[in-house]
């Protein structure tokens, strides 16, 4: 149920312009790292040195939802699940950022990539860039929508996420045995599947933060128990 | 005539905050029990249960009108000086015993709970007789067992340091906090069990509330208080448990870290977050 407005409308107005600067960093987060990635699948470094250059604005976005949140705090001392949101909105920016970090890295690692022959085992990262992106959106959606069930679902996705690194990581590792030549084109793809692996536990992060906003359950460091959907698609 | 006490009370909010546990008859209890209470016709407590844990701050929070000053004021029965106010149903026990039965002798009760209002009121007298005024209708006439009454209840107040050169002085010169903070100390001089206070910082200016706030910390290792306050920040800052009231009924009753993080129910949060209305 919607919560019913503050009579303190320039509480809600606050709420509101906060909540809309986080979207447009989750905005401005994915679409970086939507182009680091294709700059990478497409070898294309312009969509790389893009995801680079505008990790700035997510910077300076980053600032402001703090100077923002902290000036909520200050002004309207709020509590409950006000408290909480401004409380999550706050970490959330901080994950939002950090995500717009891994952007960067891997459009620095494609831009390296870019620099020899294409290789083949590039597209071992699809599925992973897959999985991550769908956790970031998801994790930001169940933010938005207060959706504790979406969220609690993803850290159970967290740790498929953990398992494609760690495979990825094994199969380059082979390579690099086989074709000592090809050793730093296979290390870059390593950072890059560990920078993806990163994307899925800011996800979680953010998921776990919507929990806490919407049912003020602090879910971190515990194991993910699978839910009954979960339990019925693994049987 | 206090007599044998019935056992401690049972309804407590989800986590009582207060560091030790209640021992049965712990006489700074309090037990509200089902109390309904009216002013002539009307009816403004509906059903109030309420265990107030001893030795600690209880707030009660609620708008205008919701009753929480009402109920404050029938836990000495300073409501029994209204006409046509009176309690229709159930009890409220203070230390196991009814306090409305007719053998509570009301001025001993009024000892044993006492009471700090909104407005400071100190007599028109000097410092010191204003703390000695209720150990002399209590019959003390031993002047060192007064001086030393007066000394300890304006340290406990927190006022001895400010007052001890200038006993002799009107109350009235002091400052509206050093004031209040005398009707404390007046309250104190007669060992109460219990301590109500009404919104008693809504006059004072930030630093003398958080002298009467920082008092309140220390006050309730020897004393159970209840505070009316209309000051979220305030009922988040000085109390371990937290009563939401509404038109008359008693909607939540927590500890003030759940109430003010996750209130259970949807009033409370609409109140609390200022969605009221």
């Amino acid at each position: 149920m919607e919560p019913a407005k503050h009579i303190l409308g320039t509480f809600d107005e606050a709420l509101r312009a906060l909540r809309n600067s986080v979207l447009m960093m989750s905005g401005l987060s994915e679409q970086n790292l939507t182009n680091a990635m294709q700059g990478v699948l497409r070898r294309d470094d312009e969509l790389c040195a893009l995801a680079i250059a505008d990790d700035e604005e997510v910077d300076q976005l980053e600032k402001q939802i703090d100077r923002d949140g902290v000036e909520l705090l200050l002004r309207y001392q709020p509590v409950a699940s006000d408290l909480r949101r401004v409380v999550s909105t706050i970490k959330l920016n901080s994950n939002l950022e950090r995500i717009a970090d891994q952007a960067v890295s891997i459009g620095r690692r494609g831009r390296k990539l870019n620099r020899h022959p294409a290789l083949a085992e590039a597209q071992l990262l699809e599925p992973m860039q897959q999985l991550a992106m769908s956790m970031f959106r998801e994790s930001v959606d169940a933010y938005v929508r207060e959706d504790v069930e979406l969220a609690r679902g993803l850290k159970g996705r967290d740790k498929v996420l953990d398992e494609m690194n760690s495979n990825v990581g094994r199969e380059l590792t082979e390579k690099m045995a086989r074709d000592p030549e090809q050793l730093r084109g296979y290390l870059n793809l390593m950072f890059i599947a560990r920078c993806l692996e990163r994307v899925g536990d800011h996800a979680t992060n953010i998921a776990e933060d919507a929990v806490y906003a919407a049912a003020a359950e602090d879910i971190r460091h515990q194991p993910h128990v699978a839910s009954e959907p979960e339990r019925n698609a693994g049987a | 005539m206090v007599t044998t006490m019935p056992e401690a009370p049972s309804h407590q909010p989800d986590a009582p905050a207060s560091s030790s546990p209640a021992p049965e008859k712990d006489p700074e209890s309090i037990a509200i029990e089902n109390l309904d209470f009216a002013y002539g016709d009307h009816r403004v407590l509906h059903g109030i249960d309420l265990d107030i844990a001893p030795r600690s701050v209880t707030a009660l929070i609620g708008p205008s009108g919701c009753g929480k000053t009402t109920l404050l004021r029938c836990i000495n029965r300073m409501n029994d000086l209204i006409d046509g106010a009176r309690i229709t149903r159930g009890a409220i026990r203070l230390g196991g015993m009814d306090i409305n039965t007719p053998e509570v002798d009301v001025v001993d009760l009024r000892r044993r709970v006492g009471m700090v209002f909104q407005k400071s009121n100190p007599f028109p007298k000097s410092i010191y007789d204003n703390i000695a005024y209720g150990l002399r209708v209590a019959g003390v006439t031993k002047r060192g067992a007064i001086n030393e009454a007066v000394e300890k209840s304006l340290r406990a107040a927190a006022l001895w340091d400010e007052t001890k050169d200038r006993l002799e002085k009107s109350a009235l010169s002091l400052s509206g906090g050093q004031q209040q903070r005398l009707c404390i100390a007046r309250a104190l001089a007669v060992q109460p069990h219990v301590i109500l206070m009404d919104e008693p910082c809504s006059a004072l200016d930030p630093i003398a509330t958080a002298r009467i706030e920082e008092l309140i910390q220390q006050l309730k290792r020897d004393y159970t208080i209840v505070i009316v306050t209309h000051n979220m920040q305030q009922a988040g800052r000085c109390s371990d448990q937290t009563a939401f009231f509404y038109l008359g009924r008693l909607i939540e009753y927590a500890t003030t870290a759940k109430i003010f993080s996750n209130p259970s129910q949807r009033q409370t949060e609409d109140y609390i977050t200022g969605r009221f209305g």
